[in-house]
């Protein structure tokens, strides 16, 4: 009975640091705490959604793996440096033990504030990617843009029912970007919707915009002839004084 | 929490010519963070500060900067691809926000990064409904004093009684001669 107390009591004061920390965050670190906003037409609805719960699962999952690693190679060192002169042992075993643990807190910590801060934001037209703690970066692409949606799922993903969707436009790079110093998910010409759980929806959402559009996603000059409503009240006014002059020429005596 | 505003009443790009005095305190302090390189760091961002110039039109954008090498960059609207807005801890701090404008040009590296426009929101909303995709798409968006937008038919009748007026003047002429 004590057990289960004291575990959720364990859960619940967690759970009060983890939003004095993020309080701090928005207070003191001016992180938002509201999804981004779209500019929308009024009647149409914004689609705002974070990675699925499966996607703080596959990171916590990766983060155990990493630490079982590290803190094994730690503790090898550690039993090695102890077994060749016990005192350097004894010496060492606070240092080890603090950078065993340590940096595995605050990673653990970042993880549930890198889920937090990734918002993604869907219109009928374009999509808005917000994340980031120290930097944040928000990526905005209208689906006209879009040349291509590429979902990537590996096993472990698999596993936790997440996956991956790439938003590519025109121009590239973000590969190159990736694969040298730039992180991934803020490389260009790529939007990257990372973690979802209904990657095939976001998918043929974005594809049905992509066929409905006849265009190659070059940013066209001529808008097609569809956007009819594009006239500006400069074209107007223009249209009007065309239009009075031309009905004083009708109307004037030959 | 500025990221929510989204409308851009009093705001008009267009007046835009030069970086707000504020890009100057983020330059020295991110100078400043840099520590002995202090005095190398400053003189760069110094004259990009001076030299910053904006030029926003109907159609583009242009930037341009340097003192001995100079660079200007236009890119017109309707070729955005992606529009990116970062802030870091100092940016927000301090209000302010990089926009950053890509275009489908072969470099991972932004086009255009727009620096010292205090109003980033309303920028990029600005910028947004101009692109690509998102035409017919923001109502609000002529929010400079302007009429409301007027819509097609307007501009379809307008054009119908400029024909029928030059046929009926044309009809006229013919029945003159």
């Amino acid at each position: 009975m004590s057990a289960t107390e004291a575990s959720g009591r364990v859960e619940r004061a967690s759970r009060w640091i983890y939003l004095g920390l993020w309080s701090v965050l928005v207070l003191w670190f001016r992180v938002p705490d509201r999804p981004p906003a779209l500019p929308v037409p009024p009647g149409e609805t914004l689609d705002a959604f974070r990675p699925a719960e499966g996607f703080l699962h596959y990171l916590k999952f990766k983060f155990w793996v990493v630490l079982t690693i590290m803190d094994g190679m730690i503790l090898i060192g550690w039993i090695a440096t102890a077994a060749a002169s016990p005192l350097a042992g004894a010496i060492l075993a606070l240092p080890a033990l603090a950078i065993a643990v340590l940096p595995g807190i605050v990673a653990y910590i970042a993880i549930h504030l890198q889920y937090d801060t990734t918002w993604y934001v869907m219109s009928g037209r374009s999509l808005r990617i917000r994340r980031g703690i120290w930097t944040i970066h928000e990526t905005t692409i209208t689906f006209e843009n879009v040349q291509n949606v590429e979902v990537n799922q590996g096993p472990v993903q698999r596993w936790f029912g997440i996956a991956d969707v790439h938003v590519d436009t025109a121009g590239g790079g973000g590969k190159q970007a990736a694969a040298g110093h730039g992180s991934p998910a803020t490389a260009g010409h790529r939007g990257l919707v990372e973690g979802v759980a209904d990657a095939a929806r976001i998918r043929d959402l974005i594809l049905s915009r992509l066929h409905g559009s006849r265009h190659a996603g070059l940013g066209d000059e001529h808008p097609p002839a569809s956007t009819i409503a594009g006239w500006t009240p400069d074209h107007v006014a223009v249209l009007r004084k065309i239009r009075d002059l031309a009905r004083a020429l009708a109307e004037t005596n030959l | 929490m500025s990221d929510s505003t989204t409308s851009t009443g009093g705001f008009d790009p267009l007046t835009i010519t030069r970086p707000d005095k504020a890009l100057m305190w983020y330059y020295l302090i991110v100078s400043l963070l840099t520590g002995p390189g202090v005095f190398v760091a400053i003189l760069p961002l110094f004259f990009k500060y001076e030299t910053l110039r904006y030029r926003f039109d109907g159609e583009g954008v242009s930037m341009s900067w340097g003192i001995l090498f100079r660079r200007e960059i236009y890119l017109t609207y309707r070729r955005i691809q992606d529009i990116h807005l970062t802030r870091n801890l100092l940016q927000r701090w301090l209000g302010q926000a990089t926009v950053s404008i890509q275009t489908a040009s072969g470099s991972s590296s932004p086009e255009m990064a727009i620096e010292g426009v205090l109003a980033a929101d309303a920028l990029r909303d600005f910028l947004y409904a101009k692109m690509r995709g998102a035409r017919d798409h923001a109502p609000h968006e002529q929010g400079s004093g302007g009429p409301a937008e007027p819509r097609g038919d307007e501009a379809l009748g307008l054009l119908r009684d400029i024909r029928d007026a030059l046929g009926q003047l044309a009809a006229r002429r013919g029945a003159a001669e």
